[in-house]
């Protein structure tokens, strides 16, 4: 099967980034990945490896400085349509001025055009799926922080997504919260099968969460290693940690982030 | 003295001093009139009708101006803060304007635009524009760039983007301009009325002054004292509706 035939699909293909200045800094060079449609891939890395600054160039927030991102065969230019990123700080994505309901609402409606009343109903729809109808009128910052997380998930949803872009979502909740989200981003992940990378420094969510994990070295950043989860689902919240192939991942994938930065760089620079 | 009250008795026991250094003689002049004379020529003049059709001509200027200088802050803000080209277009010239004292043009201005409404609007427009203007531009440039990124990720148009993302969140910044520059329409219209025409408060003080009228002068100033409180009350409560979320997240978020 031709996989870049489904629009869902994603290849990053020798991407590169510089940050320019009187010092430049390459952040990763000849970076290639291919995102399989429908599939759920972690990225995890040392931290400062360049992550975030990888997502945002894939999701066309920022411009690369070499190679492309293929979305569905086609060159990625700008923000592309139902590509969506999922913000680290989503106290800083939501916007506080407008209700919950109405922060869902800015997100599909400049497509939809929809009148007051269906639009009101599908943002209704999507802040079910979290479990936030309730929430509706209430704005953002009233919220706790995983209540406003939800909010940013059921409105990046509600933009249909084929591709999901998160940027460390979950690291700015209490731990039992990010286990909550874990369960609810799987399931609907299972339900919409919509292409998802994730970006993570937590090897445990990575895989929990991940079909497969790839895992970058240090800067300049490549793919050190790229690895299929094969953990059953649904992905069950206590059993899967006890899963000895989740062990034996982890182990893995541990080992080699921890190493030192002279044994882990491969690559001469 | 730690409540609200003892501002309020302040303010009473000076216009009993004033009411008291007439009746005990300590001041004797025809130019000052006790209080209470203040306050019958106050009275006489709202029953009458004559005070208000005044302080009314005299609003509907200002808030002519207002609104016109506002609305211009806003947008010419708007524009410099994201298209460089118009900044480095105007920013020289608005630069250059700002400083000049609006009753400096006044005179130039007349032989312009004449010595009617048209001249006293654009005055004070001229002077509600660069608050708002310089501050537009603060509040825009400060627009955290996650909120930019969050419009871009859902393909929001550059229009809807500045309509309910970029103007929403400089609206504290805006409205700050939008608030000093009030206090300046409101001297800039009784300074312009004073300077040229026949019409509204400012006009009316002047000629109650002329004509040795003293409790009719100190009621003008009376009201517009009034006036000016109740306009910046109201404005403060606006301000409240419009941007309490952002004065409520503060309080939400302080740990």
């Amino acid at each position: 099967m031709n996989s870049d035939a489904d629009e869902r699909a994603l290849r990053i293909d020798a991407l590169a980034k510089t940050f320019g200045g009187k010092q430049p800094v390459m952040v990763f060079e000849g970076l290639s990945l291919d995102v399989r449609a429908g599939e759920f891939l972690s990225i995890v890395g040392p931290s400062g490896c360049g992550k975030s600054t990888l997502l945002q160039v894939v999701a066309g927030l920022l411009p690369a400085s070499g190679g492309r991102v293929l979305l569905g065969g086609r060159d990625v230019t700008g923000a592309p349509a139902h590509m969506v990123y999922l913000f680290q700080q989503y106290s800083k994505s939501l916007l506080p001025w407008m209700t919950v309901e109405d922060n869902v609402i800015f997100a599909f409606n400049h497509r939809l055009h929809l009148g007051a009343r269906e639009a009101r109903e599908r943002s209704r729809e999507h802040l079910a799926m979290v479990g936030l109808q309730e929430s509706a009128s209430a704005y953002p910052w009233q919220l706790s922080g995983g209540m406003q997380q939800r909010v940013a998930i059921a409105r990046a949803l509600s933009a249909d997504p084929k591709v999901l872009l998160m940027d460390e979502p979950f690291s700015s909740v209490d731990a039992l919260t990010r286990m909550e989200l874990h369960a609810l981003i799987s399931e609907l992940w299972e339900r919409k099968r919509f292409t998802t990378v994730l970006v993570t420094h937590d090897v445990d969510e990575a895989i929990f969460l991940a079909d497969r994990v790839a895992v970058l070295s240090r800067r300049p950043a490549t793919i050190a290693e790229l690895v299929a989860t094969e953990l059953s689902r649904p992905r069950r919240a206590v059993e899967t940690y006890e899963d000895p192939r989740f062990l034996a991942l982890r182990h893995r994938l541990l080992e080699r982030l921890l190493r030192k930065p002279e044994e882990l760089d491969a690559a001469p620079r | 003295m730690k409540t609200r009250a003892s501002g309020v008795v302040l303010v009473i026991a000076l216009l009993v001093v004033w009411e008291g250094s007439v009746r005990l003689g300590f001041v004797q002049s025809s130019n000052w009139p006790p209080f209470s004379a203040v306050l019958a020529a106050l009275y006489h003049g709202i029953v009458s009708g004559e005070l208000l059709s005044i302080i009314g001509s005299s609003m509907w200027r200002m808030l002519r101006g207002y609104a016109l200088g506002s609305a211009l802050g806003i947008s010419v803000g708007v524009a410099i803060a994201l298209a460089r080209p118009v900044r480095l277009t105007l920013e020289p010239t608005i630069e250059l304007l700002r400083p000049i004292p609006i009753t400096a043009i006044v005179p130039p201005l007349i032989f312009v635009l004449g010595l009617d409404d048209r001249l006293k609007v654009i005055c004070i427009a001229f002077a509600t524009f660069f608050p708002v203007v310089t501050n537009t531009i603060s509040g825009v440039t400060a627009v955290d760039a996650t909120y930019l990124r969050v419009a871009r990720t859902f393909g929001i148009p550059r229009a809807q983007t500045i309509r309910s993302v970029i103007v929403p969140a400089a609206l504290p910044y805006i409205l700050a301009g939008l608030r000093t520059s009030l206090a300046i329409a409101l001297v800039v219209t009784v300074i312009a009325e004073m300077l040229a025409g026949d019409q509204g408060i400012g006009h009316y003080l002047l000629s109650m002054q002329y004509a040795l009228r003293a409790p009719e002068m100190y009621s003008a100033i009376i009201l517009l004292t009034l006036v000016a409180y109740c306009l910046n009350r109201l404005f403060v409560l606006w301000e409240n509706h419009v941007i309490g979320w952002a004065r409520s997240r503060e309080v939400h978020e302080a740990p």
